[in-house]
This record gives structure tokens, sequence and C-alpha cells, in this order.
């Protein structure tokens, strides 16, 4: 029989997408031996935008890259300032922001193991997860006021605090987490039909992770030894203590289990900071001017290392913000990924890699 | 292993005497070298052989209003940042995919946004921008104004 060659679009609008990006798969029977990618659907122009409002303003745009990880986009923006400034913010406020970027952490590995559960037909994994998702919205929202965008960050600080019945509450709250977090590590260890669908799928070498700059998760389930929290770290995570959770096997399994693990490992970091939170005030006041300079601000998101140009001409506004987020360098490597794979592993592979197009398109 | 900012600096010189590598200090434990475009290839290619900066965590593209500059930010344990001021008029440089792939990303971007000519590089494709973009480069100081004018 002659074998022919099919083109299926998978996007912008598509199911298995939450979000709008286009892959075109030359397919040849069931394996896929080319992928094209379009992405830009959701490009807002946030790096313009930023150069028409103030320091403050910018605030709540950058907050609006990420619906998953708003807190450490708006973080890393407010570490960058506070540097052009020369603020030191106070070891209160420090810890806090800490609190919600491990918080947010556990939210963002949680929605994407039941999107992954989703998308991979096993719906009692999404279900479970996301049932155990809201214990962590809850303790936000508590926090902030909102469940994903928290706007809890100002320029010298943040601008809620926390008493000892609230910190004895999310300690309460951090409790009921804990067992079943355990036991999505146990399922993501053991169940065969996860483990069917998603080892040896996806696989990235080390020496690919390192050629394509990938960060995140996706290079640690490739044995990249690399956090930003370890490696280039700040207060609070200088007095911290935790572990930097790597595998060797590369495929989408071993990033599944990478990201519980480190969710186990959050949690761990939110009691820690609970109980070390220091005394003080949470906040400094800033000028709303900030000197000529410019300055690099990175972070370890939940998705990997999140950096923020900023570059200040003495105005109330940025004269240029550049934001590169963690996604875009996993998204480089779908191409690569896709070929040779059977067109029902393409869900997976996908998945894998936790695509955030609102982030990579900005 | 990782080397000292120092001897990274100083290997650099002596590997490059015809370039006067001038260093500023910028906020934030970032060195940054100012490197011209057209030994930009050999510089990064003696960082990754010689230092292990492969990882580049991207490139800023930026219009200073007297002419464009490009910083690409590279990483390991120290940050480390070329400088690469380009004329208006000549606002080309060789593409870097030959060294490290997952530049392809950013260069496209940058060429996109600010219009940089990135030789060897892709480009006919959109990225980022929709399908029947005109030629305006968003991030060029000179989009904005003709904006205002509006």
């Amino acid at each position: 029989m002659k074998s022919d060659k099919m083109i299926i679009p998978i996007g912008p609008q598509h199911p298995l997408l939450k979000e709008p990006i286009a892959f075109t798969l030359t397919v040849e029977g069931e394996r896929v031996m080319e992928a094209g990618m379009r992405m830009g659907y959701v490009h807002r122009g946030i790096e313009r935008l930023a150069q028409e409002r103030s320091y403050v303003q910018t605030i709540h745009l950058v907050e609006r890259v990420c619906g998953i990880c708003s807190h450490v986009h708006a973080t890393t923006y407010c570490q960058g300032v506070e540097a052009l400034l020369g603020l030191e913010i106070p070891p209160r406020a420090q810890y806090l922001r800490a609190l919600l970027c491990e918080l947010e952490r556990i939210h963002s590995h949680l929605l994407w193991l039941g999107v992954l559960g989703k998308n991979l037909g096993l719906d009692t994994i999404f279900m479970y997860a996301w049932r155990d998702r809201e214990i962590v919205l809850d303790i936000m929202e508590d926090l902030s006021g909102g469940r994903v965008s928290h706007a809890i960050n100002v320029i010298g600080g943040v601008r809620s605090d926390v008493d000892e019945a609230h910190c004895d509450e999310i300690l309460r709250q951090l409790d009921l987490l804990t067992e079943p977090l355990a036991r999505l590590v146990g399922l993501v260890e053991h169940e065969r039909t996860l483990k069917a669908r998603t080892q040896n799928v996806g696989h990235l070498s080390l020496e690919q992770i390192r050629r394509y700059c990938v960060v995140g998760p996706v290079a640690r389930a490739s044995g990249l030894d690399v956090d930003l929290r370890r490696d280039m770290p700040k207060a609070p995570y200088t007095d911290l203590s935790f572990k930097v959770i790597t595998h060797t096997a590369g495929d989408v399994w071993a990033r599944t289990l990478v990201r519980m693990q480190e969710a186990v490992e959050s949690v761990r970091l939110c009691r820690e900071i609970l109980a070390q939170l220091p005394d003080g005030p949470i906040s400094v006041k800033a000028k709303r001017r900030v000197p000529p300079g410019e300055v690099v601000s990175r972070a370890e998101a939940p998705r990997g290392e999140l950096i923020y140009y900023i570059r200040s001409d003495g105005s109330e506004k940025p004269a240029r913000l550049k934001i590169r987020t963690p996604t875009l360098t996993t998204l480089i490597t779908l191409p690569e990924q896709l070929r040779e794979v059977n067109m029902a592993d393409v869900p997976a592979v996908l998945s894998g890699v936790d695509l955030c197009i609102a982030c990579a398109d900005r | 292993m990782t080397h000292s900012l120092e001897t990274i600096l100083e290997a650099l010189q002596a590997t490059f005497p015809a370039l006067s590598l001038d260093t500023r200090a910028m906020l934030t434990d970032e060195t940054v070298i100012s490197v011209p475009g057209d030994v930009l290839t050999e510089v990064v290619g003696e960082l990754i052989e010689s230092f292990d900066f492969y990882h580049l965590t991207t490139i800023t593209g930026l219009d200073t209003g007297e002419g464009l500059v490009l910083l690409y930010h590279f990483w390991n344990i120290h940050g480390l940042t070329l400088y690469v001021a380009l004329p208006y008029t000549e606002a080309r440089v060789p593409t870097l995919t030959e060294l490290i792939p997952g530049v392809a990303m950013y260069e496209r971007e940058i060429h996109e946004m600010l219009g940089v000519d990135f030789t060897g590089l892709e480009t006919s494709a959109p990225f980022l921008l929709p399908d029947d973009w005109d030629d305006t480069l968003p991030l060029r100081k000179q989009a904005v104004e003709s904006e205002d004018e509006v």
C-alpha cells in the first residue's frame, strides 16, 4: 500500500489546548514525521504597555503575564525595582513573599497534574489533583484576597500581614495537604496506566536540555541540577533548607515525579517559613521616581528560571521592561520532542512541558 | 566547574587582545561586558568552550533613542551580560543558533519587535505578531512617536 503523508493541525483552538497555540503535524500513518509551531495568539504587547505605565501600575500589569504564577512575576519585578531604588525590604516581607511563591508552586504543579491526567484520559487524576489544589487556593485567598491574582506585592514589601491565629490556620490547612500529596507521589511512582502512557515519551537528554537552554522541572527531570532558589539565593532562601529534586529519565513520567516531589518539598518549606517568620514591619516607603539604571532580576518560578530586565531613565515609567518566561525555553523543544512519536502520544508530550501560552506570548 | 568572574574577564581579554572589553558594574550581581557585533560569535564560543556558559537566559533588545542595543544575558552561577551596541543604519549581527539552538526564539522576537537582522536566521514566518501586521516595529521609539501623533 502506498504510504501517504497527512497534515493534521492542532490549534489554535483545540480541546487539548487550554490556551491558543497552533501545531502542524505531518504524519505518516500513526507516526509524526515533522512538527511546526506558530504562537502569538495571546500576544498582548505587555512589554510595550509597561513603557506607558508608572512603576506601581506595572506591578498589576506583570501579574497578568501569567494566570497561574502571577505572584512570582510581581515579586521578580518588584525585586528589580527595589534594587534600582537601593531599597532593602523588611525580612518579614521577604518571608511573606516567599510563602506565597511556594504556595503558588504547589498550586501550579497540582493544576498541571490535573491537566496531564485529563489530556491522557485519566480523569480520576484530574479530579483528585484539582480537589487537593483547592486547599492551596483557599490558603492563598485567605492570605491575599485572591485565588490566582494576589496583588500582595508593593514596591518596598507586601501589603497584607498575618497574625498568629492566621499562621495556625495555614498550618492546619497544610496538614490537610500532606496526605493527598503523598498519595499523588505514590500514584505517579506506581500507577501502571500513567507509567505506560508517560514513560519513554517526550524524551529529552541532558545534552539537548543544555543546547536549548531549558529550565525548571523539565530540565531537572533530565538531570540538570539547577534551581535558582539554591544557586542564586536571595533572602529568605539563604536561611531555609530544601532539596532540589532531580531525575535522570528525562521523559514525561520523570517530569511528573519531579513536579510532585517539588510540591511536597514546597509544603515543607511553607511550614519552615511560618516557623521562622520574623517580626517587624511588612513594607518600607518607596519613591515614585526611580533613578536611572539597569537591573536584571531572576527568580525560580514554578516552571523554572524567570528573568526581568528593567531599564530606568529617571522618570516615573520604566524605559524598557523585558520579560522572559520559563515556558518559552520548553516550547522550542516541542518540534524535536514531537518528531517520531506516535500520534496517540502527542497529548502526553504537549502536556509534559507544562504549556503556558499566555506566559510565552506576553 | 565554575570560574571566578575575574578569571573569565582576564581570559577573554587575553584571547581577544584587539578588543577593549570595557566592563561596567550593573546592579544585582550582573557583570556586563561590551562586545562589538562582529566578534560576538567568537566571544560566545569561547565563553561556552572554556567557561561552560552554555545557558543563555535570553536576549533583551532595546532602542535607546540613539541606537539599538542587544543584551545577551548568560548565566552560570554568576550572571554575565554581553552588551552589543548597533547603529540604526546597520542593525545586523550573526545568529547564534549554530552555538545555541535555543536562541532562535529570542532572535526572532527581536527581529520582529526591533528590526534587527540576525544573519543566517530563518525569519520568513511571523513569530508573535499577526499574519497581516504591517512593517511597524513595535518596540522602536519611532513607533511610539508616530502613534502619539494619531
